[in-house]
């Protein structure tokens, strides 16, 4: 039963539309979880948008006359996703590395040409124009048999402007072709889903509607329906692989497929997944064409002249079934022809327009491109209207549908030679694609748009074809001949330099070596300067901080590597805003490398950096021996990275292309942060210090002074040239080992020596003056006796206790300069450590040094002890020495002492020797006590003082350790040392010292 | 990468050999969805090998 006038029109076309946008909407406001919209499956639903009308209605034409033979339609579209890994994911590579987001993008940057793009361009354009006639065909087509009104051509100009906007408003709002739009995906997604349930429904309806299933259906297939499939013509097994092969192709050939595929940024995990989801999207929407033919067939309502391709119309007097026959063709052509127009006019206007009309001096650019973008979708949209009016009507659709994939097809030489093929040039390209193309154009695109016949070149040998369809001899012959032209003339021609990179760069296993040329612009800043004259300086800057942004770079980095990737990322977003092409005038022109440039008389090298971080990022795609030798390269480069010796390398142009971890740490410089930059440019003082060993000539350097972390180190430096003859890879590599730690105790050493000779003069010194001061003391002792007077008594007193006072200084200078292991039997006395210490700290007090710093002395006078009196003193001198040098001006020093057991029971004093000053670092205190241990500069301290310490405190039987800042306190340190009262008696270990001596013993 | 060219083989095979596999599969002689069932066949296949696949590259 149909329902005459246009309220069904309105209510199913209208509602469902309305869903479309209130979907739409939803997706944008995020009413719908993330994780929903970001799903796998939606990816998978949207490449379901390759199932246009063609597979509702053209497919049940095609059903009608070549019985199974429509599913090629679906089974070359599965091939193409099922060779994904192989034939997909290769071009998804490049369009993401170099932002192209078409056909004529790709083709443009493998080809190094304006012109490949824009003829790309025009040849797409010319073959999706049928398919786009197509749709808006079975539209008016479904709409006169949903309505019955005779002039249904209006209403579908209706829905085609509604369609037009909602591309405008959901598709076109982004400036960059290739930006990432969820919204889009979503809704294509869904109607995806929308015409697989109404085809499902078509297909249960026919099924168990008018057949009680299967095994009826099976019946009927057997009986009465063999009348009905008599008419059918088998396809011959020529025409079966050239329709698979046309199909094949279409999948990511056609505008819209590619366009989501590859600019919608579909994850290389969701294309994989896509191999076995697609092809079972497209299983469940081919099930249901033949069912609803046998059913029509069956059914037998159909009115008189009902093509076949509408007879999903005739299943049932129902408006229901009517509506949902409707729904299916209106959901596929509206995603197909939103795609359609998104894509085409991308390519439009970045190899038609940009190319006419560069965009130079343009100050609202990005506003510019997208009021462009928008008025060219609309035009798709309605040149496929105004096609359909004037020429569609005449051809079934059949003939439009496989015209326009025919066309299509004509690039796929092109395609195949871009990914497997390195020889191919631009002129093999574009004389195969002209003539390939120009076969077509007189074979079956003429004849869609004029009265002409088809005419069809027939090679000698194969007169078959003369007899055979159209479509089948044209597309084989321009097929072949295209094919065939590419190799020819790809042989016979050259080949230019910038054809043979992007032939690299574009191969299915790539080998990618870019060159390590210099830009002429020196920094991230002064990116913005050299793009604005072609941008304008508001497009310039928001372009070079994305840029920035994405490479996470701050914008005055200086690294030539640095820069070159940063040109690179530029090119490819400026490609995404206005194709490959102009992307790489404005590029070119703007940011030109210095190729004549000072010092640039080499040529120019492989940018090692560039490539080792490529084969890092495509390691899980290496496989067999690539994969070894790239096991083989990461071994060698770990090694070298890990190598505990300080490493780096320099290309032929003093580029630093390795920092290793030894050097990271002992430079205190991130390896990330430097290299790839120019060894002038490196902080200080490698910069200086690597161009003397570089620039002299010299091998090495030895013990050359800098200055680390406000600390001076004492660095050898030992190059070696990289010898080019077999190799390309040039440069030097430089071994950097640190030899502070052995310059220091060279130093100590000399130091120590001086020492002990001023230690030998002095006792030699302190010898000689203790005679005269002898004599001195006698005759204050005379003058005593030989006068009354009490002013020369007093004198007499002054000079005896001065020469006492000079005596005991004498005494302690001796006692001190007698350092080191003695036989000190017979020597131990009772001392009071409180004598002890005042005896120290008077001799301390001699010295110029410290003077600000006051002692506290708080030790017991009652204490005692037994000890080697001379040598505890000079434990003490040591120990408040170090106490004093290590306080700050105005600090005080306390010297403590009590009684305290030790664990074994032993009556003994802790004696104790507390500063002010910073405390000691946690990676000394462990060899506080070891010779040579110093925390002074170099020539302040000898590194022998606590070690001397230590071995006369061992001898005494007592322990000494340290507290680091004290108990109690927040800084300082204090050293604590333990004596027996009195000795027991030795036995033979106990008089041989430890040899590593631990601070907390 | 064996996977793949497992799968370029079968594809290519499967590609010559269409129009004789389409004869015997579309064969009045037999049910009408035996295509559909031999299709589902190779989708579970390819799935298969996805997962294969997946996890040779996890």
């Amino acid at each position: 039963m149909r329902v005459e006038g246009l309220s069904p029109l309105l209510l199913v076309g209208g509602g469902y539309l309305a869903l479309l946008f209130l979907c739409a909407l939803a997706v944008e406001r995020r009413w719908f979880p993330s994780r929903l919209v970001h799903h796998p499956a939606i990816y998978t639903l949207a490449l379901g948008v390759y199932a246009s009308a063609w597979a509702i209605y053209g497919s049940m034409e095609l059903a009608g006359r070549v019985g199974y033979g429509y599913l090629a339609y679906y089974l070359g579209a599965a091939g193409a996703v099922l060779l994904a890994p192989v034939l997909l994911l290769p071009i998804q590579r490049l369009t993401r590395t170099y932002q192209l987001a078409s056909l004529a993008d790709l083709f443009a940057f493998r080809f190094r040409s304006r012109w490949v793009g824009t003829l790309v361009t025009v040849i797409s354009a010319m073959a999706v124009l049928p398919l786009l006639a197509l749709q808006v065909q079975t539209l008016g087509q479904a709409i006169q048999q949903l309505t019955g009104t005779a002039s249904p051509a209006l209403a579908a100009l209706g829905f085609c402007l509604v369609i037009a906007v909602f591309a405008v408003v959901f598709g076109a709002r982004h400036t960059h072709l290739n930006a990432h739009q969820d919204t889009l995906l979503a809704v294509i997604a869904v109607e995806s889903l929308v015409k697989l349930a109404a085809m499902l429904a078509l297909g249960a309806i026919a099924l168990f509607g008018i057949f009680d299933g299967p095994s009826d259906l099976q019946a009927w297939l057997e009986g009465p329906g063999l009348t009905h499939q008599a008419g059918i013509s088998e396809l011959d097994a020529g025409q079966w692989r050239t329709l698979l092969l046309l199909f094949f192709a279409a999948a990511f050939l056609m505008p819209h497929m590619f366009h989501l595929t590859f600019a919608e940024r579909l994850s290389s995990r969701a294309l994989l997944q896509a191999g076995w989801s697609l092809p079972l999207y497209l299983l469940l929407m081919a099930l249901p064409v033949p069912l609803i033919l046998w059913g029509a067939q069956r059914a037998s309502i159909a009115p008189p002249g009902l093509e076949s391709a509408y007879l999903a119309f005739a299943l049932s007097a129902s408006p229901w079934v009517d509506a949902l026959a409707f729904l299916a063709g209106l959901a596929a052509a509206s995603g197909t022809l939103i795609i359609i127009a998104l894509a085409l006019s991308g390519m439009i206007l970045n190899h038609l327009v940009l190319v006419a009309h560069p965009p130079d001096h343009r100050g609202d650019l990005y506003r510019w491109l997208r009021w462009l973008r928008r008025a060219l979708v609309v035009a798709v949209i309605l040149s496929g209207w105004l096609y359909y009016r004037t020429l569609g009507l005449a051809h079934d659709l059949t003939t439009l549908g496989i015209a326009s994939f025919s066309g299509m097809a004509q690039c796929l030489p092109g395609l195949l030679a871009l990914l497997y093929w390195p020889g191919a040039n631009r002129k093999g390209m574009v004389s195969g694609l002209l003539v390939g193309t120009g076969l077509w154009v007189l074979g079956l695109w003429l004849p869609l748009v004029t009265e002409l016949p088809p005419w069809v070149l027939v090679p000698p040998g194969l007169e078959s074809l003369s007899s055979a369809p159209a479509w089948y001899s044209v597309t084989l012959v321009a097929l072949a001949a295209n094919a065939v032209i590419l190799i020819v003339v790809s042989l016979l021609t050259r080949t230019s330099e910038g054809e043979r990179t992007a032939a690299e760069a574009c191969a299915a296993d790539p080998v990618i070596r870019p060159k390590r040329l210099p830009l002429s612009v020196s920094h991230g800043e002064d990116f913005k300067h050299h793009l604005t004259p072609a941008l304008g300086a508001d497009v310039a800057g928001r372009e070079v901080e994305r840029a920035l942004a994405s490479l996470e770079l701050t914008s005055w980095e200086h690294r030539p590597y640095a820069l070159r990737r940063l040109r690179d990322r530029i090119q490819a977003n400026l490609s995404g805003l206005m194709g490959p092409s102009v992307a790489q005038d404005i590029v070119d022109r703007c940011l030109p490398y210095r190729r004549n440039g000072a010092g640039l008389g080499k040529e120019p090298v492989d940018d090692i950096h560039f490539v080792e971080s490529r084969l890092e990022a495509y390691r899980s795609r290496l496989t067999g021996l690539a994969r070894e030798l790239d096991g083989l390269r990461r071994y060698h480069r770990r090694t070298l990275t890990q190598l505990p010796i300080g490493l780096c390398a320099f290309g032929d142009d003093d580029e630093l292309l390795m920092w290793n971890d030894a050097l990271a740490a002992l430079s205190g410089i991130d390896g990330e942060r430097v290299v790839g930059a120019h060894r002038d440019s490196l902080p200080a003082p490698w910069a200086e210090l690597l161009g003397r060993l570089l620039s002299n000539g010299q091998r090495h350097l030895y013990k050359q002074p800098v200055t680390l972390a406000g600390s001076t180190r004492y660095l050898s430096l030992h190059q070696a040239t990289l010898d080019t003859d077999d190799d390309a890879y040039g440069g030097r590599v430089i071994l950097i080992e640190d030899h502070s730690e052995m310059k220091w105790l060279e130093d100590e050493l000399v130091h120590a020596a001086r020492l002990a000779s001023i230690g030998q003069l002095s006792a030699g010194v302190a010898h000689e003056i203790g005679n005269p001061i002898t004599g001195i003391s006698s005759l204050a002792q005379n003058l005593r006796y030989d006068t009354d007077d009490p002013a020369l008594l007093e004198t007499a007193d002054q000079i005896q206790s001065l020469t006492e006072r000079v005596s005991r200084i004498v005494g302690s200078l001796v006692g001190f300069a007698h350092g080191g292991h003695q036989d000190n039997t017979g020597r131990y006395a009772t001392a009071k450590p409180r004598e002890l210490t005042d005896e120290a700290l008077h001799l301390i007090q001699l010295a110029r040094t410290g003077q600000d710093v006051t002692y506290h002395n708080h030790c017991p006078a009652d204490l005692e002890l037994e000890a080697d009196v001379q040598r505890m003193v000079q434990v003490m001198i040591n120990l408040l020495g170090n106490a004093r040098d290590a306080s700050p001006a105005g600090g005080a020093i306390e010297i403590d002492a009590r009684r305290l057991e030790d664990g074994e029971g032993r009556n003994g004093i802790e004696w104790s020797v507390t500063d002010a000053g910073t405390g000691i670092d946690a990676r000394v205190r462990d060899h506080l006590f070891e010779p040579f241990t110093t925390t002074k500069a170099p020539g302040e301290g000898t590194g022998l003082g606590l070690a001397l310490v230590y071995g006369i405190l061992a001898e005494h039987q007592g322990r000494i350790q340290t507290e680091s800042p004290p108990t109690g306190r927040e800084s300082g340190t204090r050293i604590v040392m333990w004596l027996p009262v009195s000795r027991r008696p030795l036995s033979k270990e106990d008089n041989e010292l430890p040899h590593e001596p631990d601070s907390d013993r | 990468m064996y996977v793949y060219r497992i799968m370029l083989l079968l594809v290519f095979v499967g590609y010559l050999l269409s129009p004789v596999l389409m004869n015997g599969w579309a064969s009045p002689d037999s049910v009408w969805y035996r295509p559909f069932v031999i299709w589902g066949v190779l989708i579970a296949l390819s799935l298969w090998l996805e997962q294969k696949r997946a996890l040779d590259e996890g």
